[in-house]
């Protein structure tokens, strides 16, 4: 029982650890180098950041629910904890949720979060005058006047209903390859057969994956939810010191997971301080954010104008992979 | 346009992360599509004119420098030919070929902040980043010629400032720094066009029509892009020993407004090397003029941004009755029609592709009793 406590524990503070230092790899060593700058100390955005906002003063938000508006951030967290929880080796004889449709139920819950952030924030920075505006010769004085946060609570929910497509076909891939959703079949099958990364269904698959991981992570090009040019930074727009550190801690934190994910159903290794397994899961969570930050670098944002196709073309090549998988 | 249909109102600005400078847009939208916008200028009057008021002739001159962090020298210099019209000072070859080269200098490094502005609300950081790169040496230049990187004081009534004066030595560095320049434009100008993400970002986005340009009054660049061929170089005496051309595009569209721009600054590298190997010997300033009264005296220039106008009048040394009129004032009008029928994230990009620059736009203000 110990030994269990102490891989899940471990497993986590290891995953966190990582975690911390993820942002900072992707901002020093790819973004600034591809952008021929400096760029920050590496331990600034994962790391010195959080440690800051935490000791900030804390603003009250203008926002009709602020308590839950501020906790938003930790639920944020506390679902990629329990994916990565859940996809620990030790936890998997708890079964249900230790499945793929439960993993998938997590990450909706990271996903409506946004929506809830969008809807719940009022901020300043779509405030209008007080009165018309005479000069220009008043145009629509008496519209109802919407939050830049608004905007990005509709798109948010957009996202649920398209955007998420790409990686929920990826995660069954591996599912119909083993023939189970439970996370312990997964990797078993995949210690018997080989890595499913190896078959055509699930390098298809993985290509879908990691499309899904930069829409999830809201990385340029996929970054509508809050881009500079009009939301700024959408449902985040009011959060400040120790809230504004969770949200950095948890966007760490779930690409950690999800690279974590990744080698449990793709490579059947999952994270595990007993094995050395975990070193997998640490390049991975290292390469992952690299290739990102390595693609978004040479993107510009997407409006839904682009989004949809490429969602479109990425679903449509989880579906081919679903199908080289049946085979 | 039927108010009823208007759904909600967004309001961005004046404080907001893709505006470098303080504006307020409203867009009124339906399903995050513009139907109509409303863009305010005023947070930033300074009210130069007043204050240009009564003021000695070269000290009131020194202040249009300060109208524009971007385009200082054109103003400065719009504002002595008005003093030189009035004064009928016929200034030294040299000194005119000087001042050439700081006004195309200072267009390249204007176009290349628009480009890298372009960018970075495109969400192309690293085009962005990477366009201020090579904008640095413009600024190194413009540095080099008049000891500043932002106001650099070129002209003054009769010629130009003697610390402007071009040695054998800085006509090298201007030469080696062309030739920098047009390597690193070429190159970016053909990964740019040939990036299926942005040209799908750009395309056939925000468009001006050229006839509701021409209603609209716009000037400049953004003018030129929807194919009308005006550029008031062609009407200044001092641009008659250069040959280049006046670039158009047809669409008036992000793409197009781009372009032209991009095309722009070939052509100011033009007329720079022209001017940098058929510089004349002499003189670079004419002190022989004596101050006179004269009637208000109005000047054209082409600024970076398009047709920027100064008028004056000379009482005992002293200016009076000062009008600027910068070119974004004209533009405002395209910038709210672009958007219409846009996305909001398109939006913003429909503003910033008629390059505005408010701050100098701040010119008058009403007071509403």
């Amino acid at each position: 029982m110990l030994y269990l406590i102490i891989g899940i524990i471990g497993t986590i503070i290891i995953g966190f650890i990582v975690s911390l230092w993820l942002p900072g790899i992707e901002r020093k060593f790819v973004h600034a180098r591809i952008q021929q700058r400096i760029g920050p100390p590496i331990s600034s955005p994962g790391i010195m950041a959080p440690i800051k906002f935490f000791f900030k003063q804390s603003i009250r938000p203008y926002s009709p629910l602020p308590r839950l508006y501020n906790s938003l951030p930790l639920v944020g967290l506390l679902s990629a904890l329990l994916i990565l929880l859940f996809i620990i080796p030790e936890t998997y004889p708890i079964g249900a949720l230790a499945s793929i449709v439960a993993i998938v139920g997590f990450l909706k819950i990271e996903e409506i979060v946004y929506v809830f952030m969008g809807s719940l924030s009022k901020s300043v920075m779509s405030l209008r005058m007080p009165f018309p505006d005479l000069a220009k010769g008043a145009k629509h004085p008496n519209v109802q006047r919407s939050f830049l946060e608004d905007i990005s609570a509709m798109r948010a929910f957009r996202l649920i209903a398209f955007g998420s497509f790409p990686i929920y076909i990826a995660l069954f891939v591996p599912a119909i390859i083993s023939r189970s959703i439970f996370l312990g079949d997964i990797v078993a099958y995949q210690q018997v057969h080989g890595p499913i990364l190896f078959s055509a269904a699930g390098v298809l698959a993985a290509i879908v994956f990691f499309i899904g991981y930069m829409i999830l992570l809201n990385e340029y090009p996929f970054v509508i939810l809050k881009t500079k040019a009009d939301v700024i930074e959408g449902p985040y727009l009011e959060y400040a010191a120790k809230s504004r550190a969770f949200v950095y801690i948890t966007r760490g934190f779930l690409m950690f997971t999800l690279a974590a994910l990744f080698s449990v159903l793709f490579l059947g290794i999952p994270p595990n301080i007993f094995t050395w397994g975990i070193l997998v899961n640490v390049i991975i969570a290292v390469i992952f954010p690299i290739l990102m930050a390595s693609l978004s670098a040479f993107a510009p944002i997407f409006t839904f104008k682009q989004f949809y196709p490429v969602t479109l073309a990425t679903s449509i090549l989880g579906v081919v992979a679903l199908l080289a998988a049946f085979i | 346009m039927d108010k009823n249909v208007i759904e909600t109102e967004i309001t961005m600005g004046t404080v907001h992360s893709a505006a470098i400078e303080p504006y307020r847009v409203r867009l009124f939208v339906e399903d995050e599509i513009v139907k109509d916008a409303e863009i305010t200028v005023g947070v930033n009057h300074r009210g130069v004119e007043r204050i240009m008021e009564g003021l000695p002739v070269e000290k009131a001159n020194s202040l249009t420098e300060k109208i524009c962090g971007i385009c200082s020298g054109v103003h400065l210099w719009n504002s002595v030919l008005v003093a030189e019209k009035g004064l009928e000072i016929e200034i030294p070859e040299r000194a005119s070929y000087i001042r050439i080269i700081v006004a195309e200098l200072e267009r390249i490094h204007s176009h290349l902040l628009y480009l890298a502005h372009g960018n970075e609300v495109l969400g192309h950081e690293t085009f962005s980043m990477r366009l201020f790169y090579i904008r640095e040496t413009v600024m190194e230049l413009l540095r080099m010629i008049g000891g500043n990187r932002v106001q650099y004081g070129v002209p003054i009534i009769g010629g130009i400032r003697p610390r402007a004066e071009l040695d054998e030595m800085k006509i090298q560095k201007i030469r080696e720094g062309l030739d920098y320049l047009e390597e690193k434009i070429k190159e970016f100008a053909d990964r740019f066009t040939s990036d299926p993400m942005i040209m799908s970002r750009i395309t056939g986005v925000c468009p001006i029509k050229r006839e509701d340009a021409l209603r609209l009054a716009v000037t400049g660049p953004t003018l030129r892009a929807t194919g009308v061929e005006f550029d008031q170089r062609r009407k200044m005496e001092c641009y008659d020993p250069f040959e280049f051309d006046i670039i158009t595009q047809d669409d008036g569209d992000i793409k197009s407004n781009l372009l032209v721009r991009v095309f722009e600054i070939f052509e100011s590298i033009k007329i720079i090397r022209q001017a940098v190997e058929n510089l004349p010997n002499g003189a670079i300033v004419d002190r022989s003029w004596e101050m006179q009264d004269t009637d208000i005296i109005k000047s054209y220039v082409e600024a970076p941004r398009g047709t920027l106008y100064h008028s004056y009048a000379i009482e005992e040394g002293r200016v009076r009755n000062v009008v600027i009129r910068t070119p974004s004032i004209a533009n405002i009008g395209a910038m709210q029609y672009a958007v219409i029928g846009h996305h909001i994230t398109d939006a913003q990009l429909g503003i910033v592709q008629c390059d505005p620059c408010f701050t100098c736009t701040d010119r008058a203000i009403e007071i509403i009793k």
